[in-house]
């Protein structure tokens, strides 16, 4: 598989060499018709937001030595330099010198770091949206563990409010922001989808239960492209006889104001779930087959809520291998080869490391580790609201290469992940390459092979 | 042994030395001097047809240590020539006369031979802002030396403390004192510097005018190359123990008595220019070094104010743990003022949430 | 006072107090920004031991990263290591560090300095061309990168001309050893030379971080 099959809808320019600033025809999406210098000027008043201590510790860290390039998978596949995950940090690291830091007064005074100009932030919007996942892969090669995944994502924060997010990325998150889903699948269509689910599978599927001790969040992903993992779900909570329900009120787990970098609707998003969570009375919240959607409630939430959640937090992988582990869910063996997709948010970033191997060890596989360790695998270049760009198609479909090539050197039968992000942008890219692995949920071979009783 | 001159050879034959035992002198001297084996005979007729100079020597502000060590000069028959090489009009303390009339004997030999006389001067003396910290029969150090130094044919400034002032301008220098080179600026000066110097290089220097009167090559300090061109460190024979990284840490441990190298102990060789570890005292005997005790530094200039003889090269003079300490709570402080300045404003753009 | 004297005395002096007063400035005005509390519930509550456990194993790459990070590993080892063994095991260093401290430890012959000394050179030689030649790390360097070069490099090469007698007199080659520590010391705080103090800061932080959520070290 080489460059030259690779059937390119959309060419970026980049193709090529690019080096420091330089002035290509910059197409920065921008949202709204604020001068440059107000966009600056919010910009660095969002930036001086974010600058709080363990930021500012990273600010202080970089020794420059490119060694995060190696572990990206869109610098691998380009060997673009601007595209060294540390360099996509530039203007908030400058912001960070001349406002906060121990040397501001002295650096703004004797003009030692540049003020961050509005072009700067144009340029950079391809370095932080189009170009990175927040997979966090280059924070395990930083030798000084600078956690430049966590670092995009407040950098995002700026780039909102300046009115500089791709178009795409703003118009789906602005989606989910007023009507409750990126992808249309308002409460009313939940609903309905739900119980044409339940009618067409004869399962029940319990909604707006006033009480109930376990809640489940779904991914719109789920909702309208993978809807048989709702079955799986209720097929799950069935077996286990578990009190759950599903809440019109607060469903809806992946997180578009987290990813776009607008933390209000962040917090919107959470407190959606949080509410619905705490309305019901669940001691558990599930987190469905998602990336991003875990981070932000599972390590996140408790800090939008401002203290600890009433509730405990898992992600359905989670869920599934701790109930295998302890018997409670029996399932039939498999008997194939199988590998495993780490969805990045989940695992290297979640914590989220033996609960889906239980699983597997319970469906009876033979696991076949693609990395050295849990974690460290390739991240599928979709997610971070990558997959929503479409002028950053041809550089994903590069990067998926690596991808591709990681899955294939396991020589694994069957490809298995958990996280529905990933499922789109595994599907949409086998269709690009004509590939033969499909990616299956392990949610949905669970609840396929349960031993029913 | 004021008075008329005679050549040095007259005085030598005079004195019963065989014209071997001159010639084996000479040798010798020419070979102290890294001269080469063909200039001896040159050297001996030269310094046997010289006519026996006359020698002023000015001591000031001085402990006659130089003195005391040029009296030590080699085999007692060939040195003590030496002195009747030369005609010593004026010394304090190997003058026969004193008072009046040794001042007497001063001036009239520098009106007798103006222009021609050797002026050696040893101990640093007061400038002319504070000449009268030091006097002689009256006269002021200051100005018995610009007198002296008018009608020289070559000064010689013996000792550290001629040469760079030495012990007087050791801090806190109460005389203001100096060096003769900073107040003879129009005669060249060499300075012969050690304290005291080396018996041998005192009267090797003398003997190096006599014979070609030039005066030899010099460094960058006056000083003569062929005595003072190398360290002690690199003539030093214990060097092979510095470069092993063998030292004695105390002055009876097993080190010391190995005969390691004393560098921990303060020896200041690796700065020092002087022939101690080549040429060596008493009689070729020994130098500091070989008798257990580091280098003290004592041809160079300012090495009073060095800081301990003990303490090694390498330690330089560091601050108190006070004022590090203090270092540190400024930086803290500043510090704390630089993140509460961030912090407020951080404050005022999120409005406390 | 001559160059050696100044070097010796006010410049070493007041390079070690600009140094401690800038090192504390830095870390003070770095650690007491604000922290947001967690209240997320944890996987593991010990942080100390996953602070503890990154330190520890970011010295050597994860497995993935280790071939095409050979280079910048090896390099970056021989001249830390080479460093380290000229400072620490050459008597005058080492006297100088127990006048400073009170500490001191047995000594390595000068041959073996010396060596070590020219090998840490020549790889830092080798790390300049490197930062010059690759296109990454070209793009990000900045002054502070070869400042900070300059800076480390210019001790190591001064100490070894003064050693080896080249150049000048060694009173005057000793002078200017001291001049460019005294350097050293000064713009530690200051440039990317304070990764002595962040590497234990930031690696440390991370690691209580993701211990914390059980994420990977």
């Amino acid at each position: 598989m080489s460059a030259a099959d690779v059937n390119v809808a959309h060419p970026l320019e980049t193709e090529g060499r690019i080096h420091r600033l330089k002035k290509p025809a910059v197409r920065a999406d921008v949202q709204g018709n604020m001068p440059d210098k107000e966009r600056v000027d919010i910009a660095m008043k969002h930036f001086v937001k974010d600058f709080g201590r363990l930021s500012a510790i990273y600010m202080e860290s970089c020794i420059h030595c490119g060694m995060c390039a190696q572990a990206c998978h869109f610098y691998a596949a380009t060997e673009d330099p601007r595209l060294t995950p540390i360099w996509k940090l530039e203007p908030f690291k400058q912001a960070y010198k001349r406002e906060a830091g121990p040397f501001a007064l002295f650096y703004k005074i004797f003009g030692l770091k540049r003020a961050v100009t509005a072009d700067e932030l144009k340029e950079w919007q391809e370095l932080l949206y189009d170009t990175c996942t927040m997979c966090g892969r280059c924070t395990m090669a930083c030798p000084m563990s600078i956690d430049i995944a966590a670092l995009v994502a407040q950098a995002r924060h700026a780039m909102f409010h300046a009115g500089l997010v791709p178009h795409e990325l703003h118009a789906v998150a602005e989606r989910a922001e007023k009507e409750g889903s990126p992808l249309g699948a308002t409460p009313k269509v939940f609903k309905d989808r739900v119980e044409w689910l339940a009618d067409d599978n004869d399962i029940e599927i319990p909604m707006d239960k006033p009480k109930a001790k376990v809640i489940c969040s779904l991914s719109s992903i789920e909702i309208m492209k993978y809807p048989e993992s709702i079955v799986a779900t209720a097929k799950i909570m069935k077996h286990l006889g578990l009190d759950w329900t599903l809440r019109s009120d607060g469903y809806e787990a992946t997180n578009f104001g987290l990813l776009s970098g607008n933390a209000a609707w962040q917090k919107d998003m959470s407190m959606k779930l949080i509410n619905a969570a705490i309305a019901c009375g669940a001691e558990l919240l599930i987190l469905p087959e998602c990336g991003h959607a875990y981070g932000a409630l599972r390590w996140q939430g408790a800090n939008i809520y401002g203290k600890e959640l009433p509730f405990k937090v898992r992600h359905i992988s989670e869920f599934l291998g701790e109930n295998i582990k302890n018997g409670k869910l029996k399932l039939k063996p498999m008997n194939k080869s199988v590998t495993f997709h780490d969805p990045c948010q989940v695992t290297r970033r979640g914590g989220v490391v033996q609960e889906p191997r239980d699983a597997l060890k319970g469906l009876g596989v033979d696991l076949i580790e693609m990395s050295s360790e849990p974690g460290m695998n390739w991240c599928c270049g979709g997610g971070g609201g990558v997959v929503t760009i479409h002028r950053a198609d041809a550089t994903r479909y590069k990067s998926f290469q690596i991808k591709m090539k990681q899955v294939e050197d396991t020589g694994a039968e069957m490809l298995v992940s958990s996280c529905s992000n990933c499922r789109l942008t595994f599907d949409d890219s086998q269709a690009h390459f004509h590939w033969d692995k499909k990616l299956h949920s392990l949610l949905e071979l669970v609840a396929e092979n349960l031993i029913e009783e | 042994m004021t008075g008329s001159l005679r050549t040095v050879g007259d005085a030598l034959a005079r004195r019963g030395v065989s014209r071997r035992a001159f010639m084996k002198f000479c040798g010798a001297l020419a070979s102290s001097m890294a001269l080469p084996p063909g200039v001896v005979p040159a050297m001996a007729e030269a310094l046997a047809k010289a006519q026996r100079p006359s020698v002023i020597w000015l001591s000031f502000q001085e402990c006659t240590g130089c003195t005391e060590s040029i009296t030590r000069a080699d085999s007692p028959t060939l040195e003590d020539l030496i002195f009747n090489l030369v005609s010593l009009d004026y010394h304090h303390t190997l003058q026969a006369v004193s008072g009046f009339a040794a001042e007497e004997a001063r001036e009239h030999a520098m009106k007798a031979h103006h222009g021609k006389y050797l002026l050696l001067v040893d101990g640093s003396l007061p400038p002319k802002e504070t000449e009268y910290y030091s006097t002689i029969a009256g006269i002021s150090n200051y100005q018995m030396l610009e007198e002296a130094a008018k009608g020289a044919a070559a000064i010689i400034a013996v000792g550290s403390c001629a040469a760079f002032g030495g012990l007087p301008v050791a801090s806190p220098n109460p005389t203001r004192a100096v060096s003769v080179r900073d107040v003879i600026k129009d005669k060249p000066v060499i300075n012969v510097p050690g304290c005291p110097p080396i018996p041998v290089v005192m009267t090797g220097v003398l003997a190096h005018y006599l014979t070609f009167g030039k005066l030899p090559d010099l460094d960058h300090l006056g000083r003569p190359k062929v005595f003072y061109g190398e360290t002690i460190h690199d003539r030093c024979y214990r060097r092979p123990f510095y470069e092993q990284g063998k030292f004695a840490k105390t002055f009876d441990d097993e080190g010391a008595r190995q005969g390691w190298c004393l560098y921990e102990l303060g020896c200041k060789g690796p700065i020092t220019y002087n022939a101690c570890a080549t040429v060596k005292w008493n009689f070729h005997t020994s130098f500091p070094i070989e008798s257990g005790h580091g280098c003290l530094g004592c041809s160079e200039p300012g090495f009073w104010d060095r800081g301990s003889f003990y303490k090694p090269l390498s330690t330089g003079e560091l601050s108190k743990a006070t004022t590090i300490a203090g270092a540190a709570a400024v930086g803290v402080a500043v510090g704390a003022a630089a993140a509460m300045m961030s912090r407020s404003r951080q404050e005022k753009v999120t409005g406390g949430k | 006072m001559d160059l050696l004297d100044f070097a010796r005395g006010p410049a070493l002096q007041w390079s070690l107090v600009i140094m401690v007063f800038g090192l504390a400035w830095r870390l003070t005005g770095i650690l007491l920004l604000k922290k947001k509390p967690d209240f997320s519930e944890p996987r593991y509550k010990d942080t100390f031991h996953g602070r503890m456990l990154m330190i520890m194993r970011r010295m050597w790459p994860k497995e993935e990263f280790v071939r095409n990070s050979l280079l910048d590993l090896v390099l970056g080892y021989v001249f830390h290591i080479g460093l380290f063994v000229v400072v620490f095991f050459f008597l005058p260093h080492i006297l100088f560090i127990k006048d400073l401290t009170g500490l001191s430890w047995p000594n390595l012959p000068n041959g073996v300095i010396f060596f070590v000394g020219a090998i840490t050179v020549a790889a830092l030689f080798a790390l300049l061309m490197q930062r010059i030649m690759t296109p990454v790390k070209r793009l990000l360097s900045n002054f502070d990168d070869y400042f900070s070069w300059f800076v480390t490099t210019a001790p190591l090469i001064t100490g070894l001309l003064a050693a080896a007698h080249v150049g000048a007199r060694y009173e005057t080659l000793l002078a200017i050893h001291l001049l460019t520590v005294a350097l050293l010391f000064v713009w530690l705080p200051f440039g990317k030379l304070f990764h002595t103090v962040m590497v234990f800061v930031s690696r440390g932080a991370t690691g209580g971080a993701f211990e914390r959520k059980g994420a990977a070290i």
